[in-house]
């Protein structure tokens, strides 16, 4: 198949590829781009947690064709938090938040997912919290029926959804409190 | 729960948070190698067949392909956990649809894929053996031929397609009937269900010009994939190091080998890195899913609700391989005597082979099963005695200092308490408070699984932590639970410890996240580390301190004496400077359970160790017409021992319970014809955000004599008693009773416009 040359707005840096017309987002994102925060599972959008934002959208990347998503803005988990002259990347893995990682590097929601106890495998976090981020930008007083079926898409097996719904609310309290500024 | 403590007991966030909420975690389906190949599983397209012919050189010649695999191209060894049973690729003979035949790497997985289009296999039907029934029947087809040719654990019990026999006898049930004034006989079903981790089974392999493969995969237990690679390799197992970058959930699901000996293969053949991951369909046709199940229980009571005899039959339709079978058989007869006291005992559990995926360990594995068909039936026998269902349970339960089945001696026993509360909670014993709504509980034990565990730890010379451990973190957050617990007993905070994990070629060994047990033993061999460091720490500031070492404590980062305090930081430096550093090797072994040998046959899972107790109460409406369950409360309220991390123990539950209600409800893996019908996420239903109600957990505290500040495990727990709370529960709404998994709403319409059953 011939090949396209695209150009794609990622976490608000442009990015060039090469792909076939029937490449996904989600293979783009993550095979060319390293991008792997988004991750992959069904590659039948049934799971979710291949979720990114495209024009402030949550879409399925992993159906979404990347040729598709040109001139369009593209947000992956890496890019949520606002960018921040000065400040070290968050560290990998099992590495505590020390110093490196400042409590203001991170999206409010990511921080709702922390303090909340969310967060069990991780695997389906990233889907989840643009999923929810979409939703919040849309909706910034939601009930926690409102979270629940924004989140529908979203499948995680480890937590039971309660205590990521329970973030959710809590960032979307803070965030429209306007205490800290969302990106 | 936190008096004292300064770590322990307190819900601090995970450490490894940060990395997965920014999406920076690397889990083993992201992990890449430079000039990776893509490999994929050719497999058979029959339940049981000849393979009288396979083609692979079509394949071979295609673009992009770099190598192709089958039977002729691997030792041939059979491998298995009990039986060693199954070969990597069927050479003559296939006996599930979805079992391995052959494997290809190409440089894409597009090019993979045309590969495998391109492998020609003819096979000759052979009669497949399609369920228990036909698997049991006199004169069935046999699985496996050559059964007895196989190596097995000897302990096991096995005969033509039952690959074991587990049994525990106790007393003489014939004596227990004839003093029951009523004898209730009834037979339950259970459906196949699969794990539904949402990061399919990932593995890379690349091999090293000494002859060296490293593995980087999604398993459980490292250490066992080590030495099943070894096998199946036929190298050393020192030439293979196994590396779990990250995990995205597993619950049993990822414990034996999956994809990566099919890596480590293709990437031998090749000469490149070699990628494996499963697909859903994969996944939901060819991995180690729970065993669907038949029951038959018959139970002794008394007029006044004393149970005096109990008999049980478990077979578990463990696929065309014994995988987890044998095992599971025989932790369900532990289960199947429940956490009551009953005099005279007959539990079988039958691992029965059939044409269908080997089934392996799910959270709690033959826990949901075993456990729906007692507190079904405790249901039963206490309404047909008129005796309210959470008194019946009270005359029966398990107390402090009784025996349990096997003769091990009860301690640390909360049931009572867990049992009182969680019925308090959901307004027992207002059972049926109006029109198609109603009230259930369950109650249970489990076991917190033993094996060995060590750690490595280190004092850096900045007064941080290092622990390096072979242990999983596979999302519990359970190495959380285990740095608190060093965190406490070396005086430091928990941001100050870093963990390094699972590695089999640096971390000390450990048993694998399974079984409840990774803070736990991980917990303890923490203790043992920081105890070993204690004494190096104070031996060495007591002279500069001016303090006899008895005189000094750890505290504050610090060690502390009456004359003054030297920071862990100075003598780690110092350490380094002159004695190759601060570090200690804590190890943990569970003490064995006591149990009476005379009581058990074919059994490998025959105490279980600290055990735990729980209780679980639910409130729920039924829809008659439409069959849809509304629950308005979920209590659990689990002995955990001691609370380590109150939060996630609280998201073990919650993810436990919404599981179970998955398995309840509306999770099968539906086969016809040994095919699966629902091989994809939109037709296999797990349970979404508008599916799994908010749950309330109450944490017991009885604390064992075992585990770390008498912690016991809480993993597999809450996964035990949801089928059975809510068929108690639906029952009681219904007045009509469902005994078969999943209580889909079509059986519930199908019931109430039946009549009973």
């Amino acid at each position: 198949m011939a090949k396209l040359a695209i150009t794609l707005e990622i976490n608000r840096e442009s990015h060039e590829a090469l792909v076939e017309a029937d490449r996904t987002l989600l293979d783009v994102l993550r095979s060319d781009l390293g991008l792997t925060g988004t991750k992959t599972n069904c590659l039948d959008a049934e799971c979710g947690v291949c979720t990114v934002l495209v024009d402030g959208l949550a879409v399925n990347s992993c159906l979404y064709l990347a040729v598709a998503a040109q001139g369009r803005a593209i947000t992956t988990i890496e890019g949520l938090a606002p960018a921040r002259e000065g400040l070290a990347p968050a560290r990998e893995g099992l590495a505590p938040a020390g110093a490196g990682l400042a409590a203001d590097a991170l999206h409010p929601l990511q921080q709702a997912f922390i303090d909340h106890g969310a967060v069990q495998c991780g695997y389906c976090i990233p889907g989840m919290i643009l999923s929810a981020k979409a939703y919040l930008d849309e909706h910034p007083r939601p009930t926690e029926v409102q979270v629940r079926e924004a989140l529908a898409g979203n499948l995680c097996r480890c937590t039971g959804y309660q205590k990521i719904v329970d973030a959710v609310l809590a960032a979307a309290d803070r965030m429209a409190a306007g205490t800290v500024a969302s990106s | 729960m936190s008096v004292g403590t300064r770590v322990v007991g307190h819900s601090l966030p995970r450490i490894d948070a940060p990395g997965k909420v920014t999406g920076r975690a690397v889990y083993a389906a992201d992990f890449a190698l430079p000039g990776m190949l893509y490999g994929k599983v050719f497999r058979s397209t029959e339940p049981h067949a000849r393979l009288v012919r396979l083609d692979t050189t079509r394949a071979a010649g295609m673009a992009g392909v770099r190598a192709v695999i089958s039977a002729a191209d691997v030792p041939d060894i059979r491998y298995g956990a009990a039986v060693r049973d199954e070969p990597v690729f069927a050479s003559d003979i296939v006996r599930y649809v979805g079992q391995p035949v052959a494997a290809v790497a190409a440089v894409t997985l597009e090019a993979a894929e045309a590969a495998l289009a391109a492998i020609e296999a003819v096979y000759e039907p052979l009669p497949p053996v399609l369920d228990l029934a036909a698997a049991l029947a006199p004169g069935a087809p046999l699985v496996h031929e050559a059964w007895q040719s196989y190596t097995a654990i000897p302990i096991l019990q096995r005969d033509g397609n039952v690959c074991n026999r587990a049994r525990i006898m106790v007393g003489d049930v014939e004596r227990g009937w004839a003093e029951a004034d009523r004898v209730f006989e009834h037979r339950f079903t259970t459906a196949m269900v699969h794990q539904g981790y949402t990061e399919p089974r990932a593995a890379v392999a690349a091999w090293d010009s000494s002859g060296q493969v490293t593995v980087w995969s999604n398993t459980q237990l490292p250490f066992d994939v080590q030495a099943a690679l070894a096998d199946i390799l036929a190298i050393t197992s020192s030439k293979i190091r196994v590396i779990v970058p990250g995990i995205g959930g597993g619950f049993g699901g990822k414990l034996r080998i999956g994809v990566e000996h099919f890596a480590a293969l293709l990437a031998r053949k090749s000469g490149r890195p070699v990628k494996v991951m499963t697909t859903s369909e994969e996944e939901l046709t060819a991995a180690y899913p729970r065993q669907g199940t038949v029951i038959e229980l018959k139970t002794g009571v008394t007029r006044d609700g004393r149970l005096t005899a109990r008999q049980g039959r478990i077979y578990f339709d463990t696929g065309a391989f014994a995988g987890s079978g044998p095992g599971v058989a025989s932790v369900a007869t532990l289960v199947l005597a429940g956490p009551y006291r009953t005099p005279n005992l007959h539990l079988e559990g039958y691992a029965v082979y059939t044409n269908k995926t080997n089934c392996g360990s799910y959270r709690a594995p033959s826990g949901p099963q075993a456990n729906f068909a007692v507190e079904s039936q405790m249901d039963i026998i206490a309404d047909a005695l008129g005796i309210d269902p959470l008194e019946l349970r009270l005359r029966n339960i398990v107390h402090e200092g009784d025996e349990g089945p096997t003769g091990q001696v009860l301690s640390a026993v909360g049931l009572e308490e867990c049992l009182r509360r969680a019925a308090d909670a959901i307004g027992w014993p207002d059972r049926r408070p109006g029109p198609g709504r109603g009230k259930g509980l369950a109650i249970g034990w489990w076991t917190t699984t033993g094996g060995s565990s060590g750690v490595y730890v280190k004092i850096n010379p900045d007064g941080t932590v290092a622990l390096n451990t072979g242990a999983v973190e596979i999302g519990t957050a359970a190495l959380t639970g285990a740095a608190q617990v060093l965190a406490e007993a070396l005086g430091v905070d928990l941001a100050d410890i870093t963990v390094v994990s699972a590695d089999t070629f640096s971390t000390p060994f450990d048993f694998g996240a399974q079984g409840s047990r990774t803070a736990f033993a991980v917990g303890n061999a923490c203790r043992a580390a920081a105890a070993e460091l204690s004494r190096k720490l104070l031996a060495q500031a007591a002279a500069q301190l001016g303090s006899p070492k008895e005189a000094l404590t750890l505290r504050d980062k610090h060690v502390v004496g009456p004359s003054g305090r030297i920071s862990l930081a100075d003598l780690a430096r110092q350490s380094q400077q002159a004695g190759g550093g601060m570090i200690a090797h804590g190890t943990f072994i569970a003490p064995g359970t006591a149990y009476d040998t005379k009581r058990v046959e074919g059994h490998v899972y025959p105490a279980f160790h600290s055990p735990s107790f729980h209780a679980h109460a639910v409130d729920l409406s039924v829809d008659e017409e439409t069959g849809e369950v509304t629950i308005h409360k979920y209590v659990v309220a689990q002995d955990v021992g001691f609370a380590l991390n109150p939060t996630y123990i609280e998201g073990q539950i919650e993810g436990g319970v919404a599981q179970g209600l998955g398995q309840t409800l509306s999770e099968e893996i539906v086969y016809r014809d040994g095919r699966v019908l629902n091989a994809n996420l939109t037709d296999y239903k797990m349970p979404t955000t508008l599916d799994v109600p908010r749950i309330e957990s109450i944490l017991v505290e009885h604390p064992g004599q075992v585990g770390p500040f008498g912690a016991k495990g809480v993993g597999e727990p809450p996964n035990v008693e949801p089928p059975a709370a809510v068929a108690n529960a639906i029952a009681a709404a219904l007045g009509v009773r469902i005994t078969s998994l999943p209580i889909t709403a079509e059986k519930i319409v199908q019931a109430t416009q039946g009549g009973a059953r």
